[in-house]
């Protein structure tokens, strides 16, 4: 009883949501499934010479290292910010927040283009290596696969910050009193009390960010080099450059499905602990 | 709007948001004025708009009372691909690069053109049934004097592309229309016999000089990666060498005419375009002879009209090809580009991942 209630309202509420979601993002999603399969006639052959070309198995390749590297390397950093954020007064917190959500709200393409006046070989980090060691220092830090990871990794820490945030924040106090009242050390208490109970935040950011970094697009052109290319590119080189839509939507559903067959398993299992 | 004179590279964001699943999102249209004393023409904005509006479009609604809306546009035909399919044009005239001008033309893009309106006898480049050539630019290489004086630099894509003779870095477009015409005329192949492209011989010929090549993103590091030292040698525009020459320009840089590539830029009206008669009297206006000298003073192109080539400023002049039938020179076949842009772009893109 209690249960049908409860459904009922959980649909009442998420209503709205949907009806946006299912009115304005299905049908050009549908009109995308319908080109990857209507191209001269109806076909998979688009699917067919997509999935065998060499340049999208090297993008597939690309994409499945950039979208790991980058999502592990933002956990890590950002679980390390949202634990000092965690352990700040409510207000000094509420300051040091904006220092995440500013440049989470900065357009990313204004970002790349900071990064390219850090990074360049004439950048701050190169010219001040050159200035500290005496010498000309060059380091081929941008339009390369570190230049991508950097990029990457600033644009998706304030989505693994907010979520692991909020599970640290929620974690209560009284445990961390009694394990260290039994004698816990702090690495102890890190590894029994705090990581623990932060996984559902960190799943969540993980969800959120390895399915985003599957996506990415102007980064990858911006920062990366020529070897850099991602999926989305080749949609854009297929959508924009020869105008061959079925094959562009051929891959975009194929990055689809991928971030269903990622996401999925993520979700159960927070539904699971749920 | 074409490559040389674009600010962004075709990968950019631009080409993104118009990607496939905005498409259906084109049926909702975009508001543009309908009534017919206006004329609606794409431009990516910048320096090369500004001139477009200061010469040309500004003069032209001076003298007819039609107004000239500019829109912000990508470089590609995606979102021209998108209103022709869903009917909803809402522009008039596109000015891109000659081979998707020339793809579209395929494709049945664009609206007939109404010759009588043009002086055939003046045009440099005759135009087609739908699209009319307003000025054409030569492509080359260029260098640093103060670094290579004479001798010590490559004047040729034969020396362009000989790594032992000139070492250095090189700058190259990624993009396959070009490279495989300077690399096939690098191996000794005459211009007369360039097209069809041996693709398999241009693609080991550039593959002497790939680990030197740096590959400019963006149409503006042509230049700078010469003037900030990262690259020795660049394929480059005279327009943009021009600037370099200025004042603000930064380090000054050279540029070879012993051996250029001819493109030409295109004028098209979308087929069912909204105010197609203005757009062909603004097409016809474009290249007066006045106009065009005016034009190219300041953009430092070649103009499309004969009579302006004699008449613009000795300044302007000293950045066009000096000799007009170069038996190096190579004319780019746009034709053969809108066939084989996706096959040989494609390849082009795997070479480079390799």
């Amino acid at each position: 009883m209690n249960r049908t209630i409860n459904m009922r309202t959980r649909a009442l509420f998420m209503s709205p949501a949907a009806t946006i979601v299912v009115a304005i993002l299905l049908p050009p999603l549908l009109y995308v499934f319908f080109t990857s399969v209507h191209g001269e006639a109806l076909s998979l052959a688009s699917f067919g010479e997509v999935l065998t070309s060499a340049l999208f198995k090297q993008a597939l390749s690309t994409t499945l290292v950039v979208a790991g590297w980058s999502s592990l390397l933002s956990l890590v950093l950002g679980f390390v910010v949202a634990l000092h954020l965690a352990r700040q007064p409510a207000r000094r917190r509420a300051v040091l927040m904006m220092l995440v959500l500013l440049p989470f709200w900065t357009s990313v393409l204004v970002k790349c283009y900071a990064f390219a006046i850090i990074l360049g070989r004439e950048g701050i980090i190169n010219n001040m290596l050159s200035w500290i060691l005496g010498s000309k220092i060059q380091l081929p830090l941008i339009f390369n696969r570190v230049g991508l990871l950097v990029g990457m990794t600033n644009y998706l820490i304030p989505l693994v910050v907010l979520p692991v945030l909020a599970s640290l924040l929620a974690i209560d106090p009284a445990i961390y009193r009694a394990a260290s009242i039994m004698g816990a050390k702090p690495a102890r208490i890190f590894w029994t009390v705090t990581v623990p109970l932060s996984l559902p935040g960190v799943f969540a950011g993980l969800l959120s960010i390895f399915v985003m970094s599957l996506g990415a697009f102007v980064i990858p052109a911006l920062l990366g080099g020529p070897k850099d290319l991602m999926l989305s590119n080749l949609i854009d080189f297929y959508n924009g450059q020869v105008l061959d839509w079925s094959k562009a939507s051929a891959i975009s559903v194929v990055v689809l499905a991928m971030a269903f067959i990622f996401a999925a398993p993520l979700a159960l299992w927070r539904q699971r602990k749920a | 709007m074409n490559r040389l004179n674009s600010t962004v590279s075709r990968r950019t964001f631009l080409a993104g948001t118009a990607g496939a699943v905005a498409a259906p999102m084109m049926l909702s249209g975009s508001p543009v004025a309908a009534a017919s004393n206006s004329v609606v023409v794409l431009s990516t904005g910048g320096s090369f708009t500004d001139s477009l509006t200061r010469h040309v479009f500004d003069p032209f609604t001076k003298g007819t009372g039609i107004t000239v809306t500019i829109v912000p546009a990508p470089l590609d035909l995606a979102k021209i691909k998108a209103m022709q399919i869903t009917g909803n044009v809402t522009w008039d005239i596109w000015n891109g690069q000659g081979t998707s001008a020339a793809s579209g033309s395929k494709q049945g893009f664009w609206e007939e053109q109404d010759h009588s309106l043009l002086d055939l006898q003046d045009l440099v480049v005759q135009p087609t049934k739908d699209v009319t050539w307003f000025e054409s630019y030569a492509s080359g290489i260029a260098w640093d004097p103060a670094k290579y004086g004479p001798g010590k630099h490559p004047s040729t894509f034969a020396e362009f592309f000989d790594v032992k003779k000139f070492p250095g870095r090189r700058v190259l477009h990624p993009f396959a229309d070009g490279n495989m015409e300077m690399a096939l005329l690098a191996d000794g192949v005459a211009p007369k016999d360039i097209y069809p492209l041996d693709v398999d011989r241009a693609f080991k010929v550039l593959n002497r000089i790939k680990s030197s090549v740096v590959w400019a993103r963006q149409t503006p590091q042509l230049i700078s990666l010469l003037q900030s030292g990262e690259a020795d040698f660049s394929y480059a525009y005279p327009n943009r060498v021009k600037a370099t020459n200025e004042p603000g320009g930064g380090k000054p840089l050279a540029f070879s005419f012993e051996q250029n590539l001819l493109w030409s830029d295109p004028l098209t009206i979308l087929k069912g375009a909204p105010n197609k008669d203005n757009a062909m009297r603004l097409i016809a206006y474009w290249l007066r002879p006045e106009v065009q000298a005016n034009l190219e003073n300041d953009l430092g192109l070649i103009p499309g009209s004969k009579k302006a080539l004699t008449t613009m400023s000795p300044e302007a002049k000293k950045w066009v090809p000096p000799n007009s039938n170069n038996p190096n020179n190579l004319v780019i076949n746009m034709e053969y580009w809108a066939e084989n842009l996706e096959t040989l772009g494609a390849r082009m893109k795997e070479w480079l991942l390799i």
